[in-house]
């Protein structure tokens, strides 16, 4: 039975979406930017990891990887195809996270050092950060990204789903 | 479950498994994520190539030979102590010093830089200072005098900088000191464009020595006249 009553709960979970993913989505657009305005910093820090032999492919991932994260913050930002932006930044997060953590691992082992006390410039748009504080933001990053997939918090998007559901019959 | 044949039983597709609607929004959400990636990868490179700093993608911005940061075995040149091992400590200027040998180039250390910059060649070009920072650092703060080479854009700086590195003896390269190794690589492309090993020095403590040093620098463009003494 409607009772007429707004459901609060169910508001408050939609603005709730709404901030995280806003909030998401000025992170990446903060950071993919930092990137973008310096690429050859971001280069220099891309090298360090060793991922890729090839000149080019490095290049491609230091050019290509700032505007990426600009154009999914932009998505965010915007409100369209939400869920798709999403899940890629999930699925960019959780390897990136991995990276970093074997980085931090690899350097608190040379230097002999408390791993929360390791700090370098993982090339995350941040700068110099502490690997503990740079672990917790992504963890924090990968579980919005998992939040905002579960397809709460519609308002204020110009396009949530670019694919529009089928109408049953009947 | 399906059944492949030969009793291989296989589980079902995940997203075949599940009810209509579901299945549904699951696929909705590959596809656009899919959208994002393929849009997002023209974007970006697109992005790339009209950013007035946009990196060459063909381009090797690291030639041979360079990269101390990633180096993780010391040089063979290594210095020995006096019992003719390398188990005592090494000081970082040493270990520099043998990177450096390695690749063929020589290390200037800070007082060899002061004298060369009160060297009155200095005043002549016979003795050069090249800053291989970019374009911000080098308006923020450089030796006064230096020339401006970002090895990252040397197109850029190979018209002002080549004639005058090639009539130089002395050719003295820095950057910001400390982990930065973009001197190296300049002076490694200076090389190879023909500028003679001998004449090049790396001044490894860069313009953090310099400044902490107290020594002057200059803001602006090349021989602004705007200098600064900087803080001891």
């Amino acid at each position: 039975m409607n009772t007429g009553q707004p459901n609060w709960n169910r508001i408050a979970l939609n603005l709730s979406t709404v901030l995280v993913r806003w909030l998401m989505g000025a992170v990446f657009l903060y950071t993919g930017l930092s990137k973008a305005l310096h690429p050859v910093d971001f280069l220099k820090l891309v090298r360090q990891y060793d991922l890729v032999q090839s000149s080019l492919l490095l290049n491609s991932i230091a050019a290509g990887l700032p505007w990426f994260e600009i154009f999914c913050g932009l998505l965010l930002l915007a409100g369209v195809a939400v869920r798709g932006a999403a899940l890629t930044l999930l699925l960019m997060l959780v390897p990136f996270t991995v990276l970093v953590f074997h980085r931090a691992l690899a350097i608190q082992s040379a230097l002999a050092i408390p791993f929360c006390a390791v700090k370098f410039d993982c090339g995350c748009g941040t700068g110099v950060v502490f690997i503990c504080h740079k672990l917790l933001e992504n963890f924090l990053l990968i579980l919005m990204s998992g939040w905002l997939l579960a397809g709460y918090g519609r308002q204020f998007s110009l396009r949530f789903g670019l694919i529009k559901p089928h109408t049953q019959q009947g | 479950m399906a059944y492949l044949g030969l009793g291989i039983h296989v589980k079902d597709d995940p997203i075949q498994s599940m009810a209509p609607g579901r299945r549904f929004a699951v696929k909705c959400v590959l596809l656009e994520a899919a959208f994002v990636v393929v849009l997002g990868a023209v974007f970006a490179f697109a992005a790339n190539q009209v950013s007035p700093r946009g990196l060459a993608l063909m381009r090797n911005y690291f030639p041979e030979g360079t990269g101390r940061l990633v180096s993780a075995t010391p040089p063979a040149t290594l210095p020995s102590n006096a019992t003719g091992t390398n188990s005592m400590p090494v000081n970082p200027a040493q270990l520099l010093a043998a990177e450096l040998k390695e690749k063929g180039l020589q290390l200037a250390d800070g007082s060899q830089a002061v004298r060369l910059f009160h060297d009155p060649r200095f005043k002549q070009d016979i003795v050069v200072f090249i800053d291989a920072r970019d374009e911000q650092h080098y308006r923020e703060g450089h030796i006064p005098g230096a020339y401006e080479f970002d090895p990252y854009r040397p197109e850029k700086y190979f018209g002002a900088v080549l004639p005058v590195c090639k009539a130089a003896e002395q050719i003295v390269v820095y950057c910001n000191g400390g982990d930065c190794d973009d001197s190296e690589t300049a002076a490694i492309l200076l090389r190879d464009v023909g500028i003679a090993n001998q004449k090049l020095l790396v001044y490894g403590g860069g313009i953090m020595e310099w400044t902490t040093n107290g020594l002057p620098v200059e803001t602006g463009g090349r021989n602004s006249g705007d200098l600064r003494n900087s803080s001891k």
